[in-house]
């Protein structure tokens, strides 16, 4: 029964990953035809390897980390939707745990996949009636100079600081590792160094710490 | 009417966002449906959702907020279209940059040349559709290793799970050490007096690196009013039985850490809040590339 579900997973999710690549590409087909315009090759040969360089290779690592986590439903859905680490990959991780079930299993994934959908369609409608309501009017500056500022810069902080504290009470001997390696990696290595990237070097220390203290039966 | 705003652009949003929504509704149908047939309760599909839509809201608004950074070059409806599918700012800002470079310009102006608009939206595009490349020969590959992985560990549940919460911690403190101590640094061009980029005989374009994000005292102070609200909130919850509040104790615990920078960016002295441990703004070099 298990294998039949995500099996099914995995063929919607192809077909609608199909869907997307085909709407993505008819946006700058759209607009070109629309203006009556079209890219010279030789500006398109020379922005692209430099943009694929970065943005293609962090997409494969991307691809690795996100599915485990995200099991394939949530991972088909938040690659098509994107903002994955600031929103969907901690909005998934929080759902799952609340509902006390685990990521890969059936039961993960059903939790996982609501979570991002619903929060995909809440970003979408947010955006859509930010842009259409205010952006005209030029009132959406407030969120970036108005008194309510501040609250957006430190979305992150937030955001993080919240979901850490919910892990605090059940994990906390397992969060020393990772913590103090991240801080220290970016104190003495390189300060720069994006969540992304970073967080290779936090899972890595995280499991060690796991398997430091199970050794120790101290888990 | 500028043809960045135009009417036809706008079409080609929505025609996108109904896409975005219409995918999202069917994994929604369906993932609800098994859930029923697995015998989750309704109790848990329906918090699991309302939850995650609170959850949703600030995060939201703040990409709401990265649209108007795009909209002053390229106008409002692309940076929209581009933030509802696949995008983020930062990599959206750098491949408009990078298209730009190619005739010297920045965005600090509005794009006015139709064919450098096209262009751009073509760089936005295929620089950013690598995942859905990858994806169909990928995704079930990883499953099926993870999953088979996940049930060996079952055997000892402690520990499978401590495993996979580790992987979960791992991530989430990737991003607190960030707000810890890091910063941000973004390359842009050095304009000439009369706003143009400046160019070598080799055709590179001046750039400058520019600190322009850096954690520091206000960042801090938020992840400890975020961990201790929702500490405070968990516990309440557990002692009291509010089972009902639980779900929704980190959206509350993140809007009152959110109300916290308000706060504190009103009361606490300008040179306390402005405190970073490296100067936003700040040059750190110039190259031609």
């Amino acid at each position: 029964m298990q294998k039949d579900y995500f099996d099914r997973v995995h063929k919607w999710g192809i077909l609608w990953n199909i869907g997307a690549l085909v709407t993505l590409l008819c946006i700058p087909v759209a607009i070109c035809t629309h203006l009556g315009v079209w890219p010279e090759l030789d500006s398109l040969l020379s922005i692209m390897p430099k943009l694929m360089g970065l943005y293609w290779l962090t997409a494969i690592v991307e691809v690795i980390t996100y599915v485990p986590l995200l099991g394939p439903g949530g991972a088909y859905l938040s690659f098509v939707t994107g903002n994955i680490s600031n929103l969907k990959l901690p909005c998934g991780l929080k759902a799952m745990e609340q509902a006390k079930v685990r990521a890969n299993t059936e039961e993960g994934e059903v939790i996982s996949t609501i979570a991002i959908s619903i929060s995909a369609i809440t970003t979408t409608v947010i955006i859509a009636v930010g842009v259409l309501a205010f952006g005209a009017t030029g009132s959406l500056q407030l969120l970036t100079e108005g008194s309510l500022a501040p609250a957006f810069e430190y979305v992150l902080p937030a955001l993080f600081g919240s979901l850490a504290a919910g892990y605090i009470l059940k994990h906390w001997k397992v969060m020393i590792a990772p913590f103090v390696v991240g801080v220290l990696f970016l104190y003495f290595v390189d300060p720069t160094m994006g969540a992304g990237t970073l967080m290779f070097i936090t899972i890595v220390a995280a499991v060690i710490g796991v398997l430091i203290l199970n050794k120790a039966n101290k888990l | 009417m500028d043809f960045k705003e135009s009417p036809f652009m706008y079409a080609v949003a929505l025609a996108v966002i109904a896409f975005v929504i219409a995918q999202s509704v069917f994994f929604l149908v369906k993932s609800l449906k098994r859930g029923k047939e697995l015998g989750i309760s309704k109790e848990t599909l329906k918090t699991t959702m309302i939850s995650s839509a609170v959850f949703t809201v600030a995060p939201a608004i703040s990409i709401l907020a990265t649209v108007i950074v795009l909209a002053n070059a390229l106008g409002i409806v692309l940076p929209w279209i581009r933030l509802s599918v696949i995008g983020n700012l930062a990599y959206e800002t750098t491949a408009a940059q990078t298209a730009l470079d190619f005739w010297g310009e920045s965005l600090k102006h509005s794009v006015s040349d139709p064919q450098q608009f096209a262009t751009i939206s073509w760089a936005m595009t295929l620089g950013s559709i690598a995942p859905l490349l990858l994806l169909p020969f990928l995704c079930k590959k990883l499953q099926k290793k993870i999953g088979a992985t996940v049930n060996k560990s079952e055997k000892s549940q402690k520990f499978g799970d401590a495993i996979s919460a580790a992987a979960f911690i791992g991530i989430v403190m990737a991003f607190v050490s960030r707000e810890i101590y890091s910063y941000t640094v973004q390359k842009s061009n050095v304009l000439d007096a009369a706003g143009n980029s400046i160019v070598n005989e080799a055709g590179q374009i001046l750039k400058v690196k520019t600190i322009t994000g850096s954690a520091g005292l206000m960042s801090i102070l938020v992840l400890i009013c975020a961990v201790v609200f929702m500490l405070i909130l968990d516990i309440v919850c557990k002692k009291f039985k509010l089972t009902k509040l639980e779900p929704f104790a980190m959206p509350i615990a993140m809007f009152a850490a959110m109300g916290m920078a308000v706060l504190f960016t009103n009361v606490l002295p300008e040179s306390l809040v402005n405190h970073t441990w490296f100067e936003i703004g700040t040059e750190l070099a110039q190259i031609y590339e």
